[in-house]
C-alpha cells in the first residue's frame, strides 16, 4: 500500500512509512522494524467498535439477502411469479373464500399465509413476491449505478487532477455541465427518452426495458458528485514528494496514477461507496415512481409505490410496504456509510464530536492521521 | 450516535412527507367563484360564475383541426361550430343533427353525392372577424394538410380531397363556396350515408381563411361558439371564456352558456382528481378518466346525489398488427382471443367495463347478438396449443400502453397473458399525451397494444373507420391493426352508402360483417366502458350529459 512518505505514523509505533510500500522502517537507526497497524486495519477496528453502524449494516445485509432470495420465495412459498396476474382467482383465508380482486377492483389485503402474505395489487399480483423482486431490481440498479459512478468518476477525477491544463479544463467543464442539471430532471429526461429507444454504444445495445438503462442513467448523473472531490484531492497529491520521487525513478503517468495516487484516494472512494449506493437506490425509486426508471411490468419499490397510489384510501399497504422497505434499506446503508466514514476519516468525527473522542482516549492519535 | 439518529429522523420525516405528497398528487387548486353577468340562458341555469374541470389526461391538441380525443372535443364542440352540429340533449335526442352555421340541414341530391348549404348571415368569429362561406373549404383543406387523424372521412369521399392530400391538387375541387350568396356545395365521389355526421366533427368547424396551417394548440385560432379558448399552458391548464357575441347570433338549439368561464386543469393522477371533486375543491371530474376503486364506496355514499355511471357506446380492445409478426399469422390472433379473460379486465376497471367481444358496441346498429366466436370463457390451454401448432412459442412481442390507470393495468394483464400462452412479451408504457400519435406513426409500427374508440357519431361506419384499409396512413393512423381485408372493404363500400336514416334496414348486414371481423380476430375486443358523471356540490347536476361529447359544458351552471 503506497502512502504519502510524509504521512505520520498512525500506529503509535513511531514507524515512518516509505513511498511505494507499507512496511514500517525502524524507529531507531539499526534497530528492528516496529510492528505497526495499517490504516485500514485501524479503520476496521474503529468500525467494529461502532455497534450502531454495524447493526444498520446488518439490517441492510438482511434486506439484500432477502431480496436476492426472491426466486426461492416465489417458487417455494408463494408459488407465483412477480408479474403473474390472478385477478379472477380466489384464496382461502381463515376457512373463508375471498376474491383476490373484488368485482369493484379492490385487491385482497394481507393473508399472513404463504400466498398473498402481504396481499395483492390491483392486478392480483402477490405483493410480497413483487416486494422482494422489486427490491432485487432496485438494489441491482443501485449497485450497478454505483459501480459505474465510482469507476468513471475515479478515472475522470484522476485524469483531470493529474494532467491539469487542457485535459482538466475539458473534463471539469463536462462535469460542470452534468452538475448544472438537477439530478432528477436529468434522470427523467434521459430515462423517458431511453426507455423508448434503449441505448446503443458501438457493439453494446440495451433495450429500453433493460435494468441497465436506469442503472447507466443514474451512474452517469452522479459522476460529478464523486469525480470533483477526487480531482481536488489528486491536484494536491500530485505535488507531493513521493510522486516526484516516482517520476524521477522513471515511472510513467499511468503507473504513477495507479500505484502512487490511487491508493491515497482509496479511502475517499470507500467513504463515497455506501453513500452513492443509497443515493442511487433513492434516485431509482424516484425515477421509477415517475415512470422513467424500471419499466413495467417489472417491479421496483418506486413503481410499486406509484401503482399503489390510487388505492391509498383503502389499501395503504400497497404504498406503505414498499415505502418502508425503501426507507429501511436506505437508512441501513446510510448509517453504515456514516460509520465507515467515521472509521476512515476520523478528522470529520473529531470536528463533529471532539469531546467524545477525548473521552475514548484516542483523539490524539486520530487527529494526527492523514490518508 | 447523534449522527445516525439525525439521519434516521430526517429519512423518516422525508418518507412521511413523500407518502403525503404522493397521496395528494398534483396540486391543482381548483376553486369556484361566483360573479354575475348578462347573457343568454342555457337550460334555465343560473348565470355567471366560474367552474374548474379536472382532467387526468391532457387533450391531444387544442387546435380544433388536429384534436381527436374526448378531452379535446369536450372543449371544441362548444367553441368551434361547423355547418352542422348535434342537439344539446341526453340520450338518443342528443345524436340528432341540427344546423350549426348552416341556415338549415343540407339539401342532398337524389344520388346522395351532392350536399348544398347556405351560411347563416351576420355570424362573426370570436375575434370579431366576419365568417365567410369561403372559410369552409379553407378549414377543410387546413384539416387535411395539418393532418387530422380522421381526415380519411373526408379524403375517402369528397371529390378532389384525396388529390389535395397527396399534393397533386392545390385545393379540394369537390368543395365550392360563394361568399356573396353564402352558398357552399360539397360533391362526393360516392354516396356516404354518415357524411352529415362527418360535417358535425369540430375538426370541420370554421376557422378564418389564412389561419396558419400548423399546430396552434398553444394559441388556438378563433372560432364560432358559446365559448372561446384562452390562457393555454400546454399540458397544464386552459380556460374557456364565454364568447359575448355568440348570444347575438340567435342560433336555435345551441346553448349560449351559463358560466362566465371554465378553467380546465390537468392533474397528475385520478386519485387527486376525484378527491378534489369529492371535497368541492374542483367542480367536474373528467368522464374520460376512471374513478379510483378505493374512493368508489366513499363517493357512492357521500356524493350519491352528484355521481352517476353513464354507459357510452365504445370499444376497448387490444390491436393486433396484421402486417407484422407474429400477428400476421391468424392463429396468433385467434390464440389471443381465446385466452383473454374479460371478467379480469372488468375487475381491473372497477366494474366500469361491460364485457363484449364484438367491435360494434351495444347501442349501435349492427351489434351482433350471437355468441363470441372463441367462447365467453378464457381457454388458456387451447391458446397455448394453437400457438404451438403455429410454431410461434417464444415469439417476441412488445405491448404498447398508456400510463393512465386502469389502461396501464390492462396492459400489465395483457402482457402477462401473452407470456402465459407462450409469447415472450415485454411492455412499453408511454405518456398518455403522446400515446396515440406514437402508435399511429408508421415509424413506430407497433405489434400490439391498448386501443379504444368512443363513438364520434351513432353509426357503425364510425367504428369501421378503424378496419378500413383506406384509413391506414403514415401519421395519426387509427387503423392500428392495419386491417386491409377485401371482404371488409367490399362490404364497407356498400354499407357506407346507406343514409343514416335507413340504417335499420342494413342492421343484419352490419352484424354479419362484425361477426366476420370477430372470427378473423383482427383485434381482441374486451368491452365497452361506462363513464362517471361526477360534480362538486357547487354545480347543478341537471346539466346535459351528451352521448357523444359527455359533459356539455355549455349547460353547466352553479346552484
Amino acid at each position: 500500500m503506497a502512502i504519502d512518505p510524509a504521512t505520520p505514523d498512525t500506529t503509535g509505533s513511531g514507524a515512518i512509512r516509505t513511498a511505494g510500500g507499507d512496511r514500517p522502517v525502524a524507529a531507531e537507526p539499526g534497530g528492528p522494524p516496529a510492528a505497526g497497524i495499517g490504516p485500514y486495519r485501524l479503520a476496521r477496528r474503529r468500525l467494529l467498535r461502532n455497534k450502531v453502524a454495524l447493526a444498520f449494516g446488518a439490517l441492510f445485509a438482511v434486506i439484500v439477502i432477502l431480496c436476492f432470495c426472491a426466486p426461492l420465495y416465489a417458487d417455494h412459498v408463494a408459488h407465483t411469479g412477480p408479474n403473474d396476474n390472478h385477478v379472477t382467482e380466489q384464496v382461502q383465508v381463515g376457512g373463508e373464500t375471498k376474491d383476490v380482486v373484488s368485482p369493484t377492483g379492490l385487491p385482497i389485503g394481507p393473508t399472513w399465509h404463504g400466498r398473498f402474505l402481504l396481499g395483492a395489487d390491483q392486478n392480483g399480483r402477490d405483493l410480497a413476491v413483487r416486494l422482494l423482486y422489486g427490491g432485487r431490481n432496485s438494489l441491482e440498479v443501485g449497485f450497478i449505478a454505483t459501480a459505474i459512478t465510482m469507476v468513471l468518476a475515479t478515472i475522470v477525477g484522476l485524469t483531470a487532477g493529474y494532467f491539469r491544463g487542457v485535459v482538466d479544463g475539458v473534463l471539469a467543464r463536462i462535469l460542470d455541465l452534468i452538475w448544472a442539471y438537477p439530478v432528477v430532471l436529468l434522470g427523467i429526461a434521459l430515462g423517458t427518452s431511453l426507455a423508448l429507444g434503449g441505448i446503443t454504444i458501438g457493439p453494446i445495445a440495451m433495450k429500453g426495458n433493460s435494468l441497465f438503462v436506469p442503472a447507466v442513467i443514474i451512474g452517469i448523473v452522479y459522476i460529478p458528485y464523486v469525480a470533483k472531490p477526487i480531482r481536488g484531492q489528486v491536484l494536491g497529491l500530485r505535488e507531493k514528494e513521493f510522486v516526484d520521487a516516482a517520476r524521477v525513478q522513471g515511472a510513467g503517468s499511468l503507473r504513477i496514477m495507479a500505484r502512487e495516487i490511487l491508493p491515497n484516494v482509496a479511502s475517499t472512494l470507500i467513504v463515497f461507496l455506501p453513500l452513492m449506493v443509497a443515493n442511487a437506490i433513492l434516485l431509482e425509486a424516484g425515477l421509477s415512481y415517475l415512470g422513467a426508471g424500471i419499466q413495467p411490468p417489472n417491479p421496483s419499490w418506486g413503481t410499486m409505490i406509484s401503482d399503489g397510489i390510487r388505492l391509498i384510501p383503502s389499501a395503504i399497504h400497497l404504498t406503505f410496504v414498499p415505502g418502508a422497505m425503501l426507507v429501511l434499506a436506505v437508512l441501513g446503508i446510510n448509517v453504515f456509510g456514516d460509520g465507515v466514514r467515521d472509521a476512515l476519516d476520523p478528522r470529520a468525527r473529531v470536528r463533529i464530536a471532539a469531546k467524545r473522542e477525548d473521552e475514548i482516549g484516542e483523539s490524539e492519535m486520530e487527529v494526527m492521521v492523514e490518508h | 450516535m447523534r449522527m445516525w439518529a439525525r439521519t434516521a429522523c430526517a429519512m423518516l420525516v422525508a418518507f412521511a412527507v413523500s407518502v403525503g405528497v404522493a397521496a395528494c398528487g398534483g396540486n391543482d387548486n381548483g376553486s369556484t367563484s361566483t360573479t354575475t353577468s348578462a347573457g343568454g340562458a342555457s337550460a334555465g341555469g343560473r348565470q355567471g360564475g366560474t367552474a374548474t374541470v379536472l382532467m387526468g389526461t391532457a387533450p391531444d391538441y387544442l387546435d380544433p383541426q388536429l384534436a381527436y380525443t374526448t378531452q379535446a372535443v369536450e372543449a371544441h364542440w362548444i367553441s368551434y361550430t361547423g355547418l352542422l352540429t348535434y342537439r344539446h340533449e341526453e340520450g338518443k335526442p342528443g345524436t340528432e343533427l341540427i344546423p350549426g352555421l348552416a341556415d338549415a340541414l343540407p339539401r342532398i341530391s337524389r344520388d346522395g353525392r351532392t350536399y348544398e348549404f347556405t351560411l347563416r348571415r351576420g355570424i362573426r368569429y370570436s375575434d370579431g372577424r366576419p365568417v365567410r362561406a369561403s372559410d369552409f373549404p379553407y378549414s377543410v383543406e387546413r384539416m387535411v394538410k395539418i393532418p387530422w387523424g380522421g381526415r380519411s372521412f373526408v379524403t375517402n369521399y369528397v371529390v378532389g380531397a384525396d388529390a389535395f392530400d397527396r399534393g397533386s391538387a392545390r385545393s379540394i375541387s369537390g368543395i365550392t363556396a360563394d361568399d356573396a350568396t353564402g352558398r357552399i356545395t360539397i360533391r362526393l365521389r360516392e354516396a356516404y350515408g354518415a357524411f352529415p355526421n362527418v360535417l358535425a366533427f369540430p375538426a370541420l368547424a370554421f376557422v378564418p381563411r389564412g389561419t396558419p396551417i400548423r399546430n396552434l394548440s398553444s394559441d388556438p385560432p378563433p372560432g364560432v361558439g358559446a365559448y372561446m379558448l384562452t390562457d393555454v399552458v400546454p399540458n397544464r391548464t386552459f380556460t374557456l371564456r364565454r364568447n359575448p357575441a355568440f348570444a347575438g347570433f340567435r342560433i336555435p338549439d345551441i346553448p349560449t352558456g351559463n358560466l362566465d368561464s371554465i378553467r380546465v386543469n390537468i392533474v397528475s393522477n385520478t386519485n387527486s382528481e376525484a378527491q378534489q371533486v369529492l371535497n368541492n375543491q374542483a367542480d367536474v371530474f373528467d368522464p374520460g378518466d376512471t374513478l379510483p376503486p378505493a374512493l368508489l364506496p366513499q363517493i357512492e355514499s357521500q356524493a350519491r346525489s352528484r355521481f352517476e355511471r353513464k354507459p357510452v357506446p365504445s370499444t376497448f380492445y387490444f390491436f393486433l398488427n396484421t402486417t407484422k409478426a407474429p400477428f400476421d399469422n391468424e392463429k396468433a390472433r385467434i390464440a389471443v382471443n381465446m385466452a383473454i379473460d374479460r371478467d379480469a379486465l372488468s375487475r381491473i376497471a372497477s366494474g366500469f367495463l361491460q364485457t363484449d367481444c364484438f367491435f360494434i358496441p351495444r347501442g349501435i346498429v349492427g351489434h351482433p347478438d350471437s355468441a363470441c366466436p372463441y367462447g365467453d370463457r378464457p381457454d388458456l390451454e387451447g391458446a397455448q396449443r394453437m400457438l404451438r401448432e403455429a410454431g410461434l412459442v417464444g415469439a417476441p412481442v412488445t405491448v404498447w400502453g398508456q400510463e393512465r390507470s386502469p389502461r396501464k393495468e390492462y396492459v400489465d394483464y395483457y402482457t402477462d397473458l401473452l407470456n402465459r400462452i407462450g409469447f415472450r412479451a415485454t411492455e412499453r408504457i408511454i405518456s398518455d399525451t403522446v400515446y396515440f400519435p406514437t402508435i399511429g406513426n408508421a415509424r413506430t409500427d407497433p405489434q400490439t397494444g391498448f386501443a379504444d374508440w368512443l363513438q364520434d357519431f351513432p353509426n357503425p361506419s364510425d367504428f369501421y373507420l378503424l378496419m378500413d384499409g383506406r384509413s391506414i396512413q403514415p401519421t395519426n393512423n387509427q387503423n392500428f391493426s392495419k386491417v386491409n381485408d377485401p371482404h371488409i372493404q367490399r362490404e364497407l363500400m356498400r354499407l357506407n352508402r346507406v343514409p343514416a336514416t335507413e340504417l335499420d334496414s342494413v342492421a343484419s348486414d352490419w352484424q354479419a360483417l362484425d361477426e366476420y371481423t370477430a372470427r378473423r380476430a383482427y383485434v381482441a375486443v374486451y368491452g365497452a366502458e361506462a363513464v362517471p358523471k361526477f360534480f362538486s356540490d357547487k354545480l347543478s347536476f341537471d346539466s346535459v350529459f351528451h352521448p357523444l361529447y359527455f359533459n356539455d359544458w355549455s349547460t353547466l351552471s352553479l346552484k
